[in-house]
């Protein structure tokens, strides 16, 4: 029989009792020393973490007193993971050789076999002082953990270089362990990434807000490092475009074409919604009616009434979403009675991407060429040459002002 | 157990390309990241001979080492889908969607994650999420209003939904193993085969070990009788298909699990 509400909950209640035995066990076994019982060690793993998340949102105080402070700031649940502080002490303890074993095998908490704790954390061990000292940066409550502190960083080496296939192993390369501002880089980067994806400019007082806090008398070498690791890891540049309001952005490098990034491949979901949209529209002869633009979405399977799994909601996204953004207009047809609407292109679409484009990736979606369409491909070369012509002549106009200026003897327009 | 002397890898523009394209899309399956390989290959450097997935993630992850990230592997737990995604390793967990949500929103979902991580079945339903919202941190928010931010999760792929119920999708397992490792230690399951972490999957009725669907279908595979691993006792459940990504089809598994109707054995 299936198991009955009596059993689950009996279950359930037997959980909750064993948690808070083990968190008392915990606090008792943190009171006595730094030395990990072989009982602790047994699950060294999933508690060191906790004690890592805990410790992010840590002011710099000595550390056992800090975690469980933190323990109260730090609002995740309610599970003190006490004894792990004896995992920060590690650092302080050099000793204590169990406890780094443990901390260490805290970021394997994946191979949860009792795997010889005894790895190579040796040389892991950093050096007493940079650790310790390290704050991490004060978490405002509102972002739980968006740019939190690698705390105990050196120990977290465990958890790096996961292959595809397991088990996970460490290596990190010396010299970045033994460099506290390497930890507010690492940060700094993350945070950096997020900002990046969603497109929004970054403020050096954001960064020093909520990355680099006490570190901003170090805060040219900590960008400069960051924005090194940037490009040579993803190949984006960080510029800064306001030296007053000092305001920066991140700029990929990897630009294929000087029009703009669309592209089937880079598209983001709702943007492979749009290019159809702008495809239909092209076909229509520029202007396509609601009811077009419908038929051949609901031949893809998006609905304007039914959630997409991709797209979400389809309708809100092509009238008010991507009109808002300015890739399509939408507007009501002259006179028409009961209302109808129709699409054209709104002028980021047309700034951002060009027919050529739009007609390649219909192109590929039917598993052909865009001449396969001479009618469109005839408009989409004409376009592209309009467009040629328009830069060249932009080009031109941009010449012709700084050599008047260099004849006037007006060296700075 | 890798020796520290581990060569750095060389990053190249296709490599960059792919990393900026994984991180926009999130999570990828291993169809997709193949796809997306051999285009980053074909837009940077064509005349170069595409390196085997595994070796081209692995180099990768080697020059991301120092920073703490890397493009993690892993498996739906449904259907046995390999997938991809850029993991944070050094920040709180939840923190990539930190940016992304309010603080109610993130607090919702956190209890949502409890709820599964406590729940035998690894669902939890729709209506008891819904009755936490009055004890979410932050702005007062009405059950209306959590139900849209339960479908901006699973929109956003970091819950998956079924018949009214939620569970993690595989991306929120990717990324936040670790933490709820540690945050869970007495609730959190695992499975018997990988040792990973099992929020989906089938138990022994008798001993209780708990199994991945996809370590089920290839630990049982062509097996007529199959006895559990740990006790030996008749493995009750049905055995659902090892994933083929050769055929692709619709995913032959629908939580037997739960469907499951075997007395218990004693």
């Amino acid at each position: 029989m299936p198991r009955g509400q009596k059993s689950k909950l009996r279950a359930q209640e037997k959980r909750r009792q064993l948690r808070g035995e083990s968190r008392f066990l915990k606090t008792a076994q943190a009171s006595v020393a730094t030395e990990k019982d072989p009982a602790a060690s047994a699950k060294p793993q999933v508690e060191d973490w906790s004690a890592k998340t805990q410790v992010e949102e840590q002011s710099a105080k000595p550390q056992v007193e800090g975690q469980s402070a933190k323990h109260q700031v730090e609002d995740q649940s309610v599970k003190p993971q006490v004894e792990s502080q004896s995992a920060k002490c590690q650092v302080e303890d050099q000793s204590a050789k169990p406890l780094v074993e443990n901390q260490s095998a805290k970021p394997q908490a994946e191979n949860q076999s009792a795997k010889p704790q005894a790895e190579d954390r040796s040389h892991n061990f950093p050096p007493i002082g940079t650790s310790c000292e390290h704050k991490v940066p004060q978490e405002t409550p509102a972002t739980i953990g968006a740019a939190s502190a690698i705390a105990n960083a050196d120990s977290e080496e465990g958890a790096k270089s996961q292959d595809v296939a397991p088990p996970r192993t460490s290596s990190i390369p010396e010299l970045w362990r033994r460099d506290p501002l390497n930890k507010k880089v690492i940060l700094l980067v993350q945070f950096l990434l997020q900002r990046y994806q969603k497109k929004e400019p970054i403020t050096k007082a954001d960064m020093l807000k909520f990355v680099i806090k006490k570190y901003k008398y170090h805060f040219n070498e900590i960008i400069k490092r960051a924005s090194d690791h940037m490009e040579l890891a993803f190949g984006v540049d960080l510029k800064e475009v306001d030296p007053i309001r000092h305001c920066y952005t991140l700029v990929n490098k990897l630009n294929l074409s000087s029009d703009g990034t669309m592209n089937d491949e880079e598209n983001m979901p709702k943007t492979g919604l749009l290019m159809i949209v702008l495809g239909v529209i092209f076909m229509k002869g520029n202007c396509a009616s609601e009811e077009e633009i419908w038929e051949v979405l609901n031949m893809m399977g998006v609905h304007a009434d039914r959630k997409h799994f991709i797209y979400g909601e389809p309708r809100k996204v092509i009238t008010e979403d991507l009109v808002q953004l300015n890739y399509l207009e939408y507007r009501q047809v002259r006179h028409s009675e009961p209302p109808r609407y129709e699409f054209l292109w709104g002028p980021k679409a047309k700034a951002e991407t060009s027919k050529m484009r739009v007609l390649e990736f219909l192109a590929k979606v039917h598993d052909t060429v865009p001449s396969a369409f001479p009618f469109w491909y005839e408009e989409a070369l004409r376009d592209e040459e309009e467009r040629a012509q328009a830069r060249a002549a932009a080009r031109a106009r941009t010449t012709a002002v700084v050599s008047v200026r260099f004849r006037n003897g007006n060296f700075y327009p | 157990m890798q020796s520290s002397s581990r060569r750095m890898g060389v990053m190249t523009d296709v490599h960059r390309r792919f990393l900026q394209l994984l991180m926009t899309h999130g999570v990828m399956e291993e169809r997709e990241v193949a796809h997306l390989q051999k285009h980053c290959y074909k837009v940077h450097d064509s005349s170069a001979t595409a390196d085997k997935l595994e070796d081209f993630i692995n180099n990768i992850n080697s020059v991301l080492e120092s920073l703490y990230i890397e493009i993690k592997k892993g498996i739906t737990e449904d259907d046995g889908r390999p997938i991809y995604a850029l993991v944070n390793l050094a920040t709180t967990p939840v923190s990539k969607m930190a940016s992304d949500y309010a603080e109610n929103e993130l607090d919702l979902f956190r209890k949502a994650l409890e709820l599964i991580i406590d729940s035998e079945s690894g669902f939890a339903s729709s209506t008891n999420i819904l009755n936490l919202v009055d004890q979410l941190k932050g702005k007062r928010m009405r059950k209306k209003e959590a139900e849209q931010v339960l479908q901006k999760f699973v929109q956003n792929k970091w819950l998956i939904e079924k018949e009214g119920e939620f569970t993690l999708h595989g991306r929120a397992i990717l990324e936040m193993e670790q933490y709820i490792r540690g945050m869970y230690p007495d609730s959190v399951k695992t499975c018997n085969i990988c040792h990973g972490l099992l929020i989906q999957g089938q138990s022994c009725e008798t001993c209780g070990i708990r199994m991945h669907l996809p370590c089920v279908a290839k630990y049982f595979q062509a097996n007529p009788e199959p006895h559990c691993p740990h006790c030996n006792d008749y493995w009750p459940h049905e055995i659902p298909e090892v994933f083929d990504p050769e055929k692709e089809g619709e995913p032959t598994i629908s939580r037997p699990h739960r469907k499951s109707l075997r007395s218990r054995q004693h």
